[in-house]
């Protein structure tokens, strides 16, 4: 019984890093209409910039570093190459974002070598936590509190602030956002960003837990990838619906028979394809767009 | 349909193409010859020479997907990783004593052939990431199979020191482990270097790239390309789209099955990695570096890559980053790939060569446009008939309980003000859309439930809004991929045949070409027409499926005054011979052509009845006046 | 309602447009049209379906941009700025689909027109004293309303801002006889604010009612320029470009 107990935290915190790889998959899908191959890399830049923050300047500037470092990254990355890929058939944005994903993963590989690298979570966290029946790693239960604050904060910003307004409303109908005077390329830069910003940050918060290897960010963006089609590509709440199913179904899988764990994600994904291919709360538009 | 006699007698059809291809085979073994000589000086590498041409066919497989159907698939290792397994288990298990290549070759080659028609069968209806991402999904079920049937793969491990595998030719069993004989190349090395596997993997190549040449060139090639470029018109001319993806997808896979096949065998292991999700991306690496859509693009992807790796990994560990900078690189400035560069003169649409031009038609009267059976005017029964006919969108009916009749030979004009549902129920009529309510009968028929591929072949085409072309073909080619259609049917797998030698297609074409005054643009490409010129063409394409009904959105829209009087002409004696419904919102051509019009407004019928009736309509003259009469209006 | 019966361009002229030519692709569907608005006037732009009215509309806004020609607010040049800077510099498009935010409220619509405003024009309390039934409305989604309540929240979208030139494209089309009356007397209330008005129709009544000056376009071509009487009372020229 604790050890099921012990793998449905587990799927959550696998959930929850799911689900913020997602949502920036997702927004950036909604507002750009972009297909980003490439947003495991941020996950990966974040992890490795975060490494080298606490190792050298403390644990507490590898949290703000990586986000920022990222975002910074991304906006780069969007002006130099993405952009022109924006209206191109998906088939090339998927090319060109695999490949800046690879030049990523490799360059990584080249500055940190390929070994999987961690650093110690401060002291403080390092122990358990006893809730009732289980005892849980302290850092585990406050990373999966972290990440939902974050998505709850992200959540606000989409929906409650005035640039949240005009990504909505872009997400629907770039030309009316324009005709009405809103400025839809900053609000897409700020999206494009935002996502990046949050993979980075979930990478580097992460890494005491997965540790980091050059080829983690590509390994946490398929499952991420598989989240936002099962969830509905576009949809926030998708992003988490099929975040929390798919952390779950991985976990619990891996209890039940564990080498199992892998492929059970891509079967669930491959069912809901067939059967519901705009995904549990997608829309249908979405998947003539694309 | 026999061919007519206005035919030149002296075209030898195909005489001179043999020629070609004999030439192509000749230079190309002439090429996969000398490879093995060119990495010499680089240290000698036999072994990657003949890793290089078995991964090629692998390449020249996964790009007659991704360059010919159009479609990226994330999951091929199955099948190169899949034919590894198969062949190695084959001669592990089914011939331990007698291992014979061709059984295992042959047997791999098959099975995944089979695998690739069931996968293919449940993912070909899915475009872009979906696609890509379900391929995946595919691909790593297959890998834990694998992974999991430990008995029969050994797990992670793989399969290892698989036997030497003799090849049965003739009275001889070849071993091909067997080096050359010794012939010194001075600074080429010495042609003992290579052994027999080599010759039998480049004979391998040679014959793949004659496939992949010939199908690209074939009458499925073209259509397989037609559908690519234009999906809607394709499928609108009677072409079961999803068919020619699943046989790409089929062929695709089994030829990479093939490679696998061979790699396992030269190798005598099979690695789990084969079938991993690296694989699959290395086929996309070595394929866009290449050229998508160039016969020996991905041969040349595959060679530089595979080259790279081997010599590069010796002397930087930045290989790879390498590698990927050289593949961002290609996709932002080459995106057609490398082979671009060596042959700048890549011919711009290859599928014009299939094009023989035919002497003008002469005007007798066509007995091709005369569909069998149905006489004018005549028979009491509608050609078309629909039945409370209804189209929701959300909350909202685009077209309501339509009740609407026309009989065979009639030309009807729709009209009715922006937004009364005029297009979304010619998108009814023609299938493209499925109705939310009511039924259609096509002659008696009910055609409800049939697509609009279906629906073609039953004689109903339509011309589109915005005329929908292959841009890139010529006039002629335009028409002929309907006629095409028509006579072929919905799917053919026409691989080896070039759709040239049908006098009939052409025959077809020239006369649809004909009747819409086109003759004169027959090789411009459509994409270089004129507006007035692409509109007719849309036309001519729906009449060269020998249409019994025609639809026509709006075709003289946005055409000067000239060519609209041009058209309606056409139109008119076209209407001779069919029964054409017209959506136009040019009054002088609706009142000028129509037997009769029918009114929609707000997704209802308003009125039907003959130009004079409709002109003196009160009621429609409200609905175009917006909700006032004409009375009411002069005392505003 | 006491609109002279007819507007001289006396008044300083807000819009010109002077001899554009806009082409969808080959399709060459405007051809030198030129018209001019005055600081308050009302004009409209009246023709049959796809002559090229909308398009007229599209290009002034910037969203077809016209290959020739010039586009000028108070004397500004607009050709060549993009959708948004030419909408922050006061020219308000209420496009024919009205394109509602299906996704957003009708609350959160407002609200996004206010936000992205470059000055603030009508206030919430205004709107909702001319569009009454869309207070009651606010908390539905976009998808959620009648055709005439997009129209109301479209236009009211635009009041919102600061607005030197109202753009409406066919603002009765596919409405039901009596919410077109409703639109009419919020056509007729935009009028008596004094804001400048191009209006798109093929509602003839609904635009001769409230129009100071008609346009009528024909095959991408301006035809007449003269008052709504002359309109009303040449039935030969109602004949060749307007009926059926």
């Amino acid at each position: 019984m604790e050890a099921f107990f012990q793998a449905l935290l587990g799927g959550l915190v696998l959930g929850l890093i799911y689900i913020a790889i997602a949502v920036g998959l997702t927004i950036i899908f909604g507002t750009l209409r972009l297909v980003n191959f490439a947003h495991g890399a941020f996950y990966a830049i974040g992890a490795y910039v975060g490494l080298v923050i606490a190792q050298h300047i403390g644990i507490g500037w590898a949290f703000i570093a990586a986000p920022v470092a990222v975002a910074l990254f991304a906006i780069l990355l969007d002006r130099l190459v993405l952009r022109s890929f924006y209206d191109k058939e998906p088939t090339s944005q998927l090319l060109v974002t695999f490949g800046i994903a690879l030049v990523v993963e490799e360059s990584l590989r080249l500055i940190f070598g390929a070994t999987t690298q961690q650093y110690a979570m401060p002291a403080a966290l390092q122990g358990s936590v006893t809730l009732g029946p289980i005892t849980y790693p302290a850092y585990r239960l406050l990373f999966a509190g972290g990440v939902i604050l974050m998505l709850v904060l992200v959540w606000l910003f989409i929906e409650k602030t005035n640039y949240g307004l005009i990504v909505r409303a872009g997400i629907r109908d770039r030309v009316m956002v324009q005709l009405l005077g809103g400025n839809i390329r900053l609000a897409s830069s700020i999206v494009f960003a935002l996502g990046a910003a949050i993979a980075g940050l979930v990478g580097a918060a992460a890494t005491p837990i997965y540790g980091i290897d050059p080829a983690t960010g590509f390994a946490f963006l398929v499952p991420s990838f598989v989240v936002v089609v099962v969830g509905g590509l576009g949809s926030f709440w998708g992003a988490v619906l099929g975040g929390l199913l798919i952390g779950e179904l991985q976990s619990l899988t891996n209890l039940a028979y564990a080498p199992a764990s892998s492929v059970i994600i891509y079967l669930c994904m491959a069912l809901v394809l067939l059967f519901r291919p705009q995904g549990l709360l997608g829309e249908s538009e979405v998947i003539r767009q694309s | 349909m026999t061919s007519t006699s206005t035919e030149a007698p002296g075209v030898s059809k195909g005489g001179s193409l043999l020629a070609s291809d004999v030439r192509f085979a000749v230079l190309t073994a002439v090429g996969i010859a000398l490879f093995p000589f060119l990495l010499h000086p680089f240290g000698g590498y036999s072994t990657l020479a003949t890793q290089i041409a078995i991964v090629s066919i692998a390449s020249i497989g996964f790009n007659l997907l991704l360059g010919y159907a159009g479609t990226l698939s994330y999951g091929h290792a199955m099948f190169y990783g899949g034919g590894g397994y198969i062949a190695a288990i084959l001669m592990l298990r089914a011939m331990p004593q007698h291992p014979n290549l061709w059984l295992a070759v042959i047997g791999a080659t098959l099975a995944t052939a089979v695998l690739a028609i069931l996968i293919g069968a449940l993912t070909v209806r899915l475009y872009g990431i979906y696609f890509a991402l379900l391929t995946l999904a595919f691909a790593q079920m297959v890998y834990f199979i694998v992974e999991q049937a430990k008995d029969w793969t050994n797990g992670d491990d793989g399969l290892q020191s698989l036997p030497n595998a003799l090849l049965p030719l003739g009275a001889w069993n070849l071993d091909l482990t067997t080096p050359l004989p010794s012939l010194a190349l001075g600074p080429f090395g010495n042609l003992n270097e290579l052994r027999l596997w080599y010759v039998f993997a480049g004979i391998c190549l040679l014959l793949v790239l004659l496939l992949a040449r010939t199908l690209t060139r074939s009458q499925f090639g073209e259509i397989l390309g037609a559908i690519r470029e234009n999906e809607q018109r394709s499928t609108l001319i009677g072409f079961n789209a999803p068919a020619y993806r699943l046989a790409a997808f089929a062929i695709s896979g089994a030829l990479t099955g093939l490679a696998g096949a061979l790699r396992a065998l030269f190798d005598g292991s099979v690695p789990i990695d084969s079938i991993g999700i690296d694989r699959s991306g290395s086929f996309v690496i070595y394929t866009v570096v290449g050229g998508v859509q160039t016969l020996f693009g991905p041969v040349a992807g595959t060679a530089v890559i595979m080259f790279l790796e081997n010599v590069l990994s010796a002397k930087t560990p930045a290989w790879r980053l390498i590698e990927g900078l050289i593949f961002v690189g290609v996709i932002v400035f080459l995106p057609r790939g490398l082979s671009t560069v060596l042959k700048q003169q890549r011919d711009k649409n290859p599928r014009a060569i299939f094009v023989r031009s035919l002497r003008p038609s002469n005007e007798e009267p066509d007995p091709l446009l005369k569909p069998s059976g149905e006489g004018r005017r005549s028979g009491p029964m509608s050609i078309i008939e629909t039945f409370k006919l209804g189209k929701l969108f959300g909350h909202f009916a685009a077209v309501r309980d339509v009740d609407f009749r026309v009989d065979p030979g009639e030309l009807r004009a729709v009209i009715g003000p922006n937004g009364a549902g005029k297009t979304t129920f010619f998108n009814l009529l023609s299938g493209t859309i499925a109705p939310t309510s009511g039924t259609m009968n096509y002659k008696g028929r009910d055609v409800s439930r049939l697509s609009g591929t279906a629906r073609v072949h039953l004689g109903i085409a339509k011309a589109f809004q915005t005329a929908s072309l292959y841009p890139d073909q010529t006039v002629r080619q335009n028409c002929r991929l309907a006629a095409l259609a028509r006579v072929q049917g919905p799917f053919r797998l026409q691989v080896f045949r070039r759709s040239t030698r049908l006098d009939e297609v052409d025959a077809i074409a020239e006369r649809a070409m004909g009747r819409l005054d086109l003759l004169g643009v027959a090789d411009v490409r459509a994409g270089d027409l004129s507006h007035g010129d692409k509109k007719r063409l849309d036309i001519a394409i729906a009449l060269a499926t020998q249409p019994q009904i025609l639809l026509l959105d709006e075709p003289v829209a946005g055409m000067s005054k000239d060519e609209a009087r041009k058209t309606e002409s056409l139109i008119r004696k076209l209407s001779t011979e069919m029964t054409v419904l017209v959506i136009e919102h040019d009054m002088e051509m609706v009142m000028g052509i129509s037997d009769s019009i029918t009114v929609l407004h707000q997704g209802t019928i308003l009125a039907t009845g003959t130009p004079a009736e409709i002109q003196a309509n009160p009621r429609v003259q409200e609905a175009y006046l917006g909700g006032h009469s004409e009375a009411e209006l002069a005392h505003g | 309602m006491s609109a002279p019966a007819t507007t001289p361009p006396a008044t300083q002229t807000r819009l010109r447009v002077d001899a554009i030519n806009t082409y969808y692709g080959d399709s060459h569907v405007l051809r030198d049209v030129s018209l001019h608005i005055g600081a308050g006037e009302t004009v409209a732009l009246l023709g049959r379906n796809g002559v090229g009215k909308t398009t007229t509309l599209k290009s002034i806004v910037g969203w077809q941009k016209p290959r020739s020609g010039s586009v000028t607010l108070d004397d500004e040049e607009l050709v060549g700025c993009d959708m948004m800077s030419i909408a922050r510099k006061g020219i308000s498009l209420v496009p024919e689909e009205r394109r509602i935010f299906t996704n957003l409220t009708v609350a959160e619509n407002l609200k996004l027109a206010q936000v992205t405003a470059r000055k603030p024009g009508w206030t919430l309390e205004h709107v909702y004293e001319k569009f009454p039934r869309l207070r009651e409305r606010l908390t539905h989604k976009g998808d959620e309303i009648s055709g005439g309540e997009k129209q109301m929240l479209a236009i009211a979208r635009a009041l919102l801002q600061d607005v030197k030139v109202l753009l409406l494209d066919e603002p009765t089309e596919g409405l039901a006889p009596l919410i077109v009356r409703e639109v009419e007397n919020v056509i007729r209330e935009i009028k008596a604010a004094g804001i400048t008005t191009l209006l798109v129709e093929q509602n003839l009544y609904s635009a001769l009612a409230v129009a100071d000056r008609c346009y009528i376009i024909d095959q991408g071509e301006i035809k007449f320029e003269g008052t709504p009487d002359q309109v009303r009372t040449d039935e030969d020229l109602r004949r060749r470009y307007l009926h059926v």
